[in-house]
Parts: structure tokens; C-alpha cells; sequence
């Protein structure tokens, strides 16, 4: 039973390891590190809620875990978030690592919104959550999870302006 | 969803280098879940001790003195020392008031007070209990 239980949760987490992965490291401004600290985190505790939520949805458990530790994580004394003047350089255009610089950039850019600004920004717009779905995850009503997106991307507008040029 | 909200939306989702789970990740995890699952257990005992103590010290204060462990005295019928009149109805005749009103068994009165078997006379005494009518009702 155990031995089956524990087959199936790795093989879930060796499938979407990686998009989770790359779910934590936008939840964490691009810290490698802290990101995978914050998966290890919320995949433990999917472990010990498997049997109950191994048919429905484990991978929406994890993603809710990963958004409210990351929103959560600015209290930690351990999150190491320094914010800076400037933004790391914008990659010349056709340049081979343009979209790395491009990545970079934009993390770096998401490192400066607030943990539930960022948390918001990237159930909304990178998971494509509903408004409701992102307040669920978020644990919060949904007018203030709107605000925190809302907020997030005016800052970000203004941060990647010249990385995302306006039309016309 | 504005031009802006678009872009970002490409860039966030731009595809990433893959992370390929590795057995350092495996290894990882599975030390955090025994981790977890020691720290749990830790807390599970640490509550039962924590419970076992609460209840002996409970135990330890409970009050159980030798006065504390007789049982309740039943109510005792609350006396006067004036004799209150029985509502009875007046004493057919030939029959000889010779009972005293009724009292508690332990009431013991400090002065003798005239028993109505003191004296050979017969009438009822005055007692407004047995002899007041009821009132009429005034036109």
C-alpha cells in the first residue's frame, strides 16, 4: 500500500517537476535556489495529503501551496530579496541570448513587486487562473487579489517599458 | 487584456530550460518527508505528555478532604418561633382541640407558652383562619 502510494506520488512529481519548477522560480523573482527550497517544501506536504488528493488534483494543491509560501515568504527572515537601482541590461536586439536576457529581465523586474504582487501576477497571467481561482489560492477575497495583480502590473509596466514596447 | 498584459503573459510563459528531476531532488524529498513525518511524531508525544501531566496535576488539586467527602445534609423545613396557625376548618363538636400547631420535631420553644390543654374550655380558639369569611362583594 505504502510502496504503491509512493510509486505513484514520484511519478507524479517527476512529471511536472519541471513546470513546477519554473512555477516557483517566477513565484520567487528568479531565486533558484529559494525555489527549489519552496517546491521541496510544498511537495513534503503533498506527500502526507497524496491519498486524498492523488485522483482529484495534486497538482492544483501544489500550486496553491507554492503561491501562499511565496506570498507568506517576505516575513521569513531567511528571503534573501535585495532591491536594486538597476535593472540587470536589455539584450540588443537579434542577439542570440535575447530571450535569456529578455527571462532575466523580467525576473528581475518581479523581484521588485511585493510577494502577493508577484504571487498574483503569476496565477493570473502565467497560470491563466480566473480572478476567483487566484483569491482561493492566494487565501484572500477576490477584490484584493485583483488589486494585488492590478498593482503588480502597473509596476511592472512601468519596470519592463522599454522591454515591452507600447503599440503605436 | 491590453498589449502590455499580452506580452507579459508570452514572456511569463516563455518555455523555459528544462529541469529534469533529479536524484538529488529524489533524495531531497524524501529526507524532508521523514523529516516531517519525525517532527510529527515528536509533536503527537509531546502532546500526550503534555495531556498526561495536565490531568495528574489535576488529579494532585482535586479537593477530596474528609469534611468534603459527606454527603450533603437534606434541606431542613425552615421554622419561626411563633406558632403559625393551621388553615383548618373549624373543629366539629365534641371534638376537643388538644393539639398543639404543628411545629418541627426539633423546635424547642424557650418560654411554655398555654397549651390549649391547659384549660377545659372547649371553644375553638380565635384563629382568623377558620372563621373569616370570605368577603362579599360591595354593591
Amino acid at each position: 500500500m505504502e510502496q504503491a502510494r509512493a510509486g505513484e506520488y514520484d511519478a507524479f512529481v517527476a512529471a511536472r517537476w519541471s513546470v513546477l519548477f519554473h512555477l516557483a522560480r517566477l513565484l520567487t523573482g528568479g531565486d533558484r535556489h529559494r525555489a527549489e527550497d519552496l517546491l521541496q517544501e510544498s511537495l513534503v506536504k503533498l506527500w502526507f495529503v497524496w491519498p486524498k488528493v492523488a485522483d482529484e488534483a495534486p497538482e492544483a494543491y501544489v500550486r496553491k501551496v507554492l503561491a501562499r509560501s511565496a506570498a507568506r515568504s517576505a516575513r521569513r527572515r531567511w528571503w534573501g530579496e535585495r532591491p536594486v537601482e538597476e535593472l540587470p541590461e536589455t539584450a540588443a536586439a537579434g542577439d542570440l541570448s535575447a530571450t535569456v536576457a529578455e527571462r532575466s529581465r523580467l525576473e528581475a523586474a518581479l523581484a521588485r513587486l511585493t510577494p502577493r504582487q508577484r504571487a498574483a501576477v503569476v496565477l493570473r497571467y502565467y497560470q491563466d487562473l480566473p480572478d476567483r481561482q487566484v483569491a482561493e489560492a492566494l487565501g484572500c477575497p477576490v477584490g484584493t487579489a485583483r488589486s494585488h495583480a492590478a498593482r503588480g502590473v502597473a509596476r511592472l509596466r512601468r519596470l519592463l517599458a522599454d522591454v515591452i514596447e507600447p503599440v503605436g | 487584456m491590453d498589449h502590455f498584459e499580452r506580452r507579459l503573459a508570452g514572456l511569463l510563459r516563455q518555455d523555459p530550460e528544462p529541469e529534469p528531476f533529479e536524484p538529488r531532488h529524489r533524495e531531497a524529498l524524501h529526507a524532508g518527508v521523514r523529516a516531517r513525518r519525525r517532527a510529527r511524531a515528536a509533536r503527537r508525544a509531546a502532546g500526550c505528555v503534555l495531556a498526561g501531566a495536565g490531568l495528574g496535576l489535576v488529579l494532585v488539586l482535586w479537593p477530596h478532604g474528609p469534611t468534603d467527602d459527606r454527603p450533603a445534609a437534606p434541606p431542613r423545613p425552615a421554622t419561626s418561633p411563633a406558632p403559625t396557625p393551621t388553615p383548618t376548618t373549624t373543629p366539629a363538636p365534641g371534638v376537643s382541640v388538644s393539639e398543639p400547631p404543628s411545629r418541627s420535631p426539633d423546635f424547642t420553644p424557650s418560654a411554655p407558652s398555654v397549651t390549649p390543654t391547659d384549660t377545659d374550655d372547649s371553644t375553638p380558639p380565635e384563629d382568623t383562619w377558620s372563621t373569616s369569611f370570605p368577603p362579599t362583594a360591595t354593591k
